[in-house]
């Protein structure tokens, strides 16, 4: 159902998601958010590659911040447990926490929306926003170009393994086969880039003006009033926060509460 | 949309002014932005999250990145634009093939580097930008460093004019440099946003200047001084032995190569 939508307004939301998320800095609220993405992406069937990607990027943040605050807070008053200049201290645990769960929400919204969005139709719709075609031309490229790339780099290994290289060793012999590697793939990336190049030129991609795209993408009045409203709230909230910090006005608790 | 002409419109000066404008405002909102964080000093992150000095860092640092690649982009000739998405790819692939030789680095601006000396600064720091936002499709944690890494391109396509890739020994020199300044101004961003550092080297760093009751944020920038030109440093040179190993005829095909000498020596259809 989530990739259905309009890119523009999975962009709009995630958006919106991660200056709610900031703006509260409030662990509930990242709590709550971190839920909402689990649910959704449950819904649209996508759950289990997004927790997949963000163990890989979480678990080590998750550890870096409970060993850097948890073991070392000189800020921290209450202390639990000491050795020498380890402390656990209630403080500098609730700083992990609070840190923590909000890069999870975040990093979750971000990875969901990179699972559902389709990256044709988030260009197409790019290059009708007057946004350079030369950025989707980037994005998509980059997207596509990363698992031939891959490729390329896996065929150079097992032709040059083929051949005796060996990738052991010592740090010296280590560095040697790392550059009997790279100098053939970037220099055939370059060689292959030039080629792409006049494609492009021919094709007039590089001359001014308007551009019109074949790429038809849904959208719907339900959908822009909805992204007018996520952006408006974000904007409300960001504002709210930094005049909460600047002049003391306090932040009104229906709103980090309202958010999820 | 009026329909005004079938022809192309020539490519007018307004357009260029606009996107210099585009590109002086996005170099003033990182500017801002880091002077605001030095200066203002958010207190102490630790004592409260510090919420707003985090939406001020991270909405400077992304607008300007974003204002950058909207001015730089369209001005690139496509012989540059076609290489940022192979050096985008090579950030992550040379970053991990740089990861299996097992050192504690990151390694993840080979590519940047490469196209800063190939196509200039400015092709540098829209290809650095860019690296950050297209690599949050599959880490969303680089996201907020893209105003670093634009930094990183920016400094290595001047280092690149100014003759410092002449020399096999003055590159490793030039990214030391970088990587003085990239940490400082990266460090704001990894206390504000993440209240730390991912990487278990570089946590344990940290957590050492934690111990001697350093703030977080004189912790982490301790740590980046560091990490940092250590880790430009050796990438800068790798940069350097890719463009050296490359053929003439490629790398003096890029005219900011030819214009500015940046790799000592002729170029091979003039010296025919």
């Amino acid at each position: 159902m989530l990739s259905r939508l309009n890119p523009l307004t999975t962009l709009a939301a995630s958006g919106a998601a991660i200056a709610l998320t900031m703006a509260a800095s409030n662990w509930p609220v990242s709590v709550a958010v971190a839920a909402a993405v689990l649910a959704a992406g449950t819904g649209a069937g996508v759950m289990r590659r997004v927790l997949a990607a963000s163990a890989v990027i979480l678990l080590p943040l998750w550890f870096s911040l409970l060993v850097l605050h948890g073991l070392f807070f000189p800020e921290g008053r209450i202390v639990l447990a000491g050795w020498g200049p380890a402390r656990i201290t209630v403080e500098g645990l609730a700083f992990a926490l609070e840190m923590g769960t909000r890069t999870t929400a975040c990093v979750l919204v971000l990875l969901l929306f990179s699972f559902v969005v389709n990256v044709a139709d988030l260009v197409a719709m790019m290059t009708t926003r007057r946004i350079p075609p030369q950025f989707g031309y980037v994005l998509a490229s980059t997207l596509t170009l990363a698992p031939a790339i891959t490729d390329q780099l896996s065929r150079i290994r097992q032709a040059q393994e083929a051949r005796g290289l060996v990738l052991g060793g010592s740090l010296l012999q280590r560095v040697a086969a790392a550059r009997l590697q790279m100098v053939p793939l970037v220099l055939a990336l370059i060689q292959e880039a030039a080629e792409r190049a006049h494609a492009l030129d021919a094709r007039g991609f590089s001359s001014p003006g308007p551009r019109s795209t074949y790429r038809e993408v849904a959208d719907s009045r339900g959908q822009r009033t909805f992204r007018r409203a996520v952006l408006g709230l974000a904007a409300a909230a960001v504002i709210l926060r930094l005049c909460a910090s600047w002049f003391g006005v306090p932040v009104l608790p229906s709103l980090s509460a309202g958010n999820a | 949309m009026s329909q005004q002409s079938l022809t192309l419109p020539a490519p007018g000066a307004a357009a260029d002014k606009k996107r210099r404008l585009l590109e002086l405002l996005g170099a003033a909102s990182i500017a801002a932005t880091f002077i605001f964080l030095v200066l203002a000093q958010p207190a102490d992150i630790t004592n409260g999250v510090g919420s707003a000095s985090t939406l001020v860092a991270l909405g400077g640092f992304l607008l300007g990145a974003i204002l950058l690649i909207l001015g730089v982009l369209p001005t690139l000739p496509t012989s540059t634009l076609v290489l940022i998405p192979v050096a985008l790819v090579l950030n992550i692939a040379l970053g991990q093939i740089m990861g299996t030789t097992g050192l504690p680095f990151y390694f993840d601006a080979i590519g940047t580097v490469l196209i800063a000396v190939l196509a200039g600064p400015a092709a540098g720091a829209a290809t650095g930008a860019l690296s950050s936002i297209v690599w949050s499709f599959f880490n969303p944690t680089v996201l907020p460093f893209a105003a670093g890494a634009a930094l990183i391109g920016f400094l290595a396509g001047m280092a690149a004019r100014y003759g410092l890739f002449r020399r096999f020994y003055l590159a490793p020199v030039a990214g030391f440099a970088t990587g003085i300044i990239a940490g400082v101004v990266s460090a704001p961003i990894a206390a504000f946003v993440f209240g730390g550092t991912s990487g278990a080297g570089t946590g344990a760093i940290v957590s050492a200047f934690r111990a001697m009751g350093d703030t977080l944020l004189a912790a982490i920038t301790k740590q980046a001084l560091i990490s940092d030109p250590m880790d430009k440093a050796i990438v800068f040179a790798i940069a350097a032995l890719l463009v050296y190993a490359l053929p003439r005829r490629a790398t003096f095909r890029f005219p900011f190569v030819r214009r500015f000498n940046v790799l000592a020596g002729k170029d091979p259809a003039a010296a025919s």
